[in-house]
């Protein structure tokens, strides 16, 4: 069971703060979360909290463009972010030593990042985010697999119904004055959680922080988080077809289910390990191994934390296989677990795969300070990183079942079904072409 | 305010060293590697062996890889299902590939469970099942796997630069994990060949990193490969020629926003005195967020999410590769950007500051790479496979340090040669083909490759 060292703190302005002193590697880790993601955007304005993040290594006011990157690798770091649905991420890893550098560097981007926003930058980081879509998305086979799956969810004025890369038009029609106004409403330190793991000294690294942080203003005006509440079932099976440029059918599953955080999300994350996680699940045993209906088989959740979560789950036909019978046989399956739940062999298998996953997780520093901030600033709770895997071994066979009930039912299901374009016609080909 | 403006001093560095470890050999001729890191609480192991692609006959190209995949797939005492069973109730995900030159089995394993999964391991190795069914599925699942990575824009490009940069007959133009011709052929008593020739104690090494108790894991280790002694034939040697000089390939992918870039040329291997230096080398020109390919085609002119460079030292020599994805309307202003990039430092030493970032770079992040158990195993495989000093992971930073500003520049102008220089991309040949040919980068070929036709439909049974 894992057992992190964790101290609360907090500054004047707001900024929560959280410590996890371990010097076993002379390694230090630093972690900001900030409370806002691309549910936070405005219509006609998605991508943005992406593109804003891309902005924040464009320089400070005592920053050059780049120098932010520049600076944590030459001091031996690793560093990186990123912007998802309900909030923004940025972290480094460094030699301990260089601790202040980087509380220096977020320091003055959180304080000063406008003075040195310009035209010429935006525009720059717009085509970077432009690409960054076309690689990920527009570029690739299923590639806008997600963008579909939250628009089939979520109704479309919904927060959470576009995706975090945003459309092009709207990524065109990004301003500074968006940049100005963004940064001004939710990059302030009492919208955020500053986390701190690894090789350093506690009451020293609390002064460094004040030093750098302390006189960064709140922002008394925080707006509220934008209203995210859904019904708890689709109320329908939505099903989508998709001719695509792939050799090879393949079927995403989504349904809405309870959000991050709460018991059911915790059994269904069991469920979702029991169909989908290794050989010896339901799922890759029936159909990848067994009937060799499919290529391969996930499950997954997204752990959504307004409104409701996305339980998940895709497949990829096997050659000369129909996606109409691996759909049946998929269905059949998570019926069964449904209906018989788990063995206790199978449930012991599952918790002592998890168990092993979080450790192997938590011996990064960086994996540390990223779910302590992700509790801290979601549940504001960061003790729950120490609870997780007890959390996962009290979910029994009866929550399983009930979890699955609920959610995992025809009308509260999205179907999206890509199939391989025929090369003369470029109609979809496969059982349900018309 | 001011206290703030300026870039704190950083405090006293705390030393790190590459943790001790033990090499012993036994009397099967297995060698086994002891990493002891006692506040862990997981142990990784690593079994790597000398039967990776380059020990395959190239008839019989994609053996290695499928042999190894087969390997989790049971034991003579357990089937598939029982097999997946027992190693993860254990908690247990045991990754089973392989690579150019080596084969590679390996897990990480809560403390408790070390003892039962080095039990499983051993099994597995010593008499995997080798069951036909299984091998059947998995090779149905490799050639379906060449099918999706053909549709897949960067893995198309990478397919198609080994082809066009390395002569026929050089085994490294073919994927490591076979290309459908020859895989399409290969039949289970392959797998029982390629296991029975190569997973032999003699060309093996088991690497544990983490807490456990040495005598209990050497004991475990002399059962790993039972009875078996001698070594296996070993790797072959390749030749790695190049298929010709400068030109450009353009694979055509109709309808393609992006062109993914390949630019490269035949590289160097890894006992290459160069090693130190090509490493610094391509670190400043594509290693790093603000190196010189990344900081113009990305940050300044927005071509690109990301651009990179970098050697691949095999045994051979794999590839000298720049790349990145760039918008289709872009590509030739681009591939002129990332040539005039590879001149610029073939023709004049880095910049002071620059060579400094990336030696901080590699320097600094040193102990980053060893954090985890997994991370510590995987740096001792390059001990074990290329047969590299004790004292490799000791000197390492001393020789990062030593390169000098010079030896960049020489290192350059030797490693990359203009009129050696594959210049491929996946994309829209139609738009492009034109402007290609025009902006006279090499003579232009364009190649439209049929997907590989699918395996036959699966037997149900």
């Amino acid at each position: 069971m894992p057992s992190v060292p964790i101290e609360r703190h907090a500054l004047p302005n707001g900024l929560r703060i959280v410590l996890s002193q371990d010097d076993r590697a002379p390694i230090v880790a630093v972690n900001l979360w900030y409370d806002v993601g691309s549910r936070h955007e405005k219509a006609g304005k998605t991508g943005f909290a992406h593109l804003f993040e891309h902005m924040m290594f464009q320089g400070s006011a005592h920053v050059e463009k780049g120098e932010h990157m520049s600076l944590v690798q030459g001091a031996g770091g690793t560093l990186n972010a990123s912007t998802w649905l309900d909030r923004t991420n940025y972290f480094e890893t460094l030699p301990s030593h260089e601790l202040e550098l980087a509380l220096w560097l977020e320091a003055d981007r959180m304080a000063s990042l406008l003075p040195a926003m310009t035209q010429e930058k935006l525009d720059n980081q717009r085509e970077v985010v432009k690409n960054e879509r076309r690689w990920s998305v527009d570029n690739q086979p299923y590639g806008d697999w997600d963008e579909r799956m939250q628009a089939l969810v979520f109704p479309e004025t919904h927060p959470y119904h576009h995706s975090t890369i945003g459309s092009m038009e709207d990524l065109s029609a990004a301003s500074l004055d968006d940049v100005r106004s963004f940064f001004a409403t939710w990059y302030a330190p009492n919208n955020s959680v500053l986390t701190i793991a690894g090789d350093f000294e506690p009451a020293a690294a609390l002064v460094m922080v004040e030093r750098h942080f302390g006189s960064i203003p709140s922002n008394p005006d925080l707006p509220d988080a934008p209203a995210t509440t859904i019904p708890p079932r689709i109320g329908d099976e939505v099903r989508v077809e998709v001719p695509d440029r792939v050799p090879l059918p393949r079927i995403y599953l989504a349904h809405r289910a309870p959000i991050f955080g709460t018991d059911e999300f915790d059994a269904l994350e069991v469920a979702a390990d029991l169909l989908g996680l290794g050989r010896a699940s339901r799922l890759y045993s029936s159909l990848v191994r067994g009937q060799r209906l499919a290529q391969d088989v996930s499950v997954f959740l997204f752990p959504i934390i307004g409104g409701a979560s996305i339980f998940a789950l895709w497949t990829t036909a096997s050659p000369g296989g129909d996606a109409a019978k691996l759909e049946g046989a998929l269905l059949a399956e998570v019926d069964r677990l449904a209906t018989d739940g788990p063995s206790d062999e199978e449930l012991e298998r599952v918790r002592n795969l998890h168990a092993s996953q979080i450790e192997s997780s938590l011996e990064r520093v960086a994996e540390r300070a990223d779910r302590l901030s992700m509790y801290a600033c979601l549940f504001d709770e960061p003790e729950r990183l120490n609870t997780e895997v007890a959390r996962y071994l009290a979910v029994d066979a009866g929550r399983v079942q009930a979890a699955m009930a609920d959610a995992l039912r025809p009308d509260n299901r999205v179907v999206l079904t890509y199939l391989p374009m025929a090369h003369e016609t470029g109609d979809a080909q496969g059982e349900d072409a018309a | 305010m001011t206290e703030t403006a300026v870039r704190p001093v950083p405090g006293a560095p705390r030393a790190y060293h590459f943790p001790q470890f033990e090499r012993h050999s036994l009397e099967n001729g297995l060698t086994v590697w002891l990493v002891p890191l006692p506040e862990r609480a997981l142990v990784s192991v690593h079994l790597v062996l000398d039967g990776g692609a380059a020990a395959e006959d190239e008839s019989r190209a994609g053996i290695a890889s499928l042999t190894a995949q087969l390997l989790v797939t049971g034991t003579r005492r357990l089937d598939a299902t029982q097999f997946a069973e027992a190693t993860e109730r254990l908690g247990l995900e045991i990754g089973s590939d392989s690579s150019w030159d080596s084969a590679r089995a390996s897990f990480g394993a809560l403390n408790a469970q070390l003892e039962p999964a080095l039990a499983l391991l051993a099994e597995m190795i010593r008499e995997p099942r080798l069951d036909e069914r299984e091998f059947e599925r998995l090779k149905a699942e490799r050639l379906a796997d060449i099918m999706q990575s053909r549709a897949d824009p960067g893995r198309l490009a990478d397919e198609m630069l080994l082809r066009a940069l390395y002569a026929e007959g050089v085994p490294y133009r073919r994927p490591a994990a076979g290309g459908p011709e020859t895989v399409a052929a290969l039949t289970i008593d392959d797998a029982r060949a390629h296991h029975a020739t190569h997973y032999l104690p003699g060309s093996a090494h088991l690497i544990i990193a983490g807490a456990f108790d040495p005598d209990a894991a050497l004991a475990a280790a002399g059962s790993m490969l039972g009875t078996r002694s001698g070594s296996g034939p070993g790797h072959r040697t390749v030749e790695p020629t190049a298929a010709g000089g400068r030109r450009v390939v353009v694979v055509d992918r109709p309808g393609s926003v992006q062109s993914e870039l390949r630019v490269a040329q035949v590289g160097i291997d890894r006992q290459d005195p160069r090693f130190f230096k090509a490493l610094v080398t391509s670190t400043i020109l594509g290693g790093m967020f603000w190196s010189r390919l990344n900081r113009r085609l990305r940050e300044e002119l927005g071509y690109t999410y990301g651009a990179r460079a970098g050697f691949d030292p095999r045994r051979s020599a794999g590839p000298f590769l720049a790349s990145a994805a760039v918008q289709t309307e872009v590509t030739v202003a681009a591939i002129r950007e990332l040539l005039r990039l590879l001149d610029q430092m073939r023709e004049a030493p880095p910049e002071a500051r620059e060579l400094r970032e990336a030696k901080d770079y590699l320097v600094g992040i040193f102990p980053l790479r060893f954090e985890t158990t997994g991370g510590l195993a995987g740096a001792i495989e390059p001990l074990a496979v290329y047969g590299l000093q004790d004292d490799y992971w000791q000197t390492y930073r001393g020789h990062i340090e030593a390169v000098s500003t010079d030896e960049v520049h020489r290192t350059a102008d030797e490693l990359i040669q203009p009129d050696q220089l594959v210049i491929l991309l996946s994309g829209d040949a139609t738009r492009l083909h034109d402007e290609l040919v025009e902006a006279a980068f090499g003579p232009v070929e364009v190649l439209s490759p049929e997907p590989a036709a699918p395996p036959p439909a699966a037997s149900g049974a």
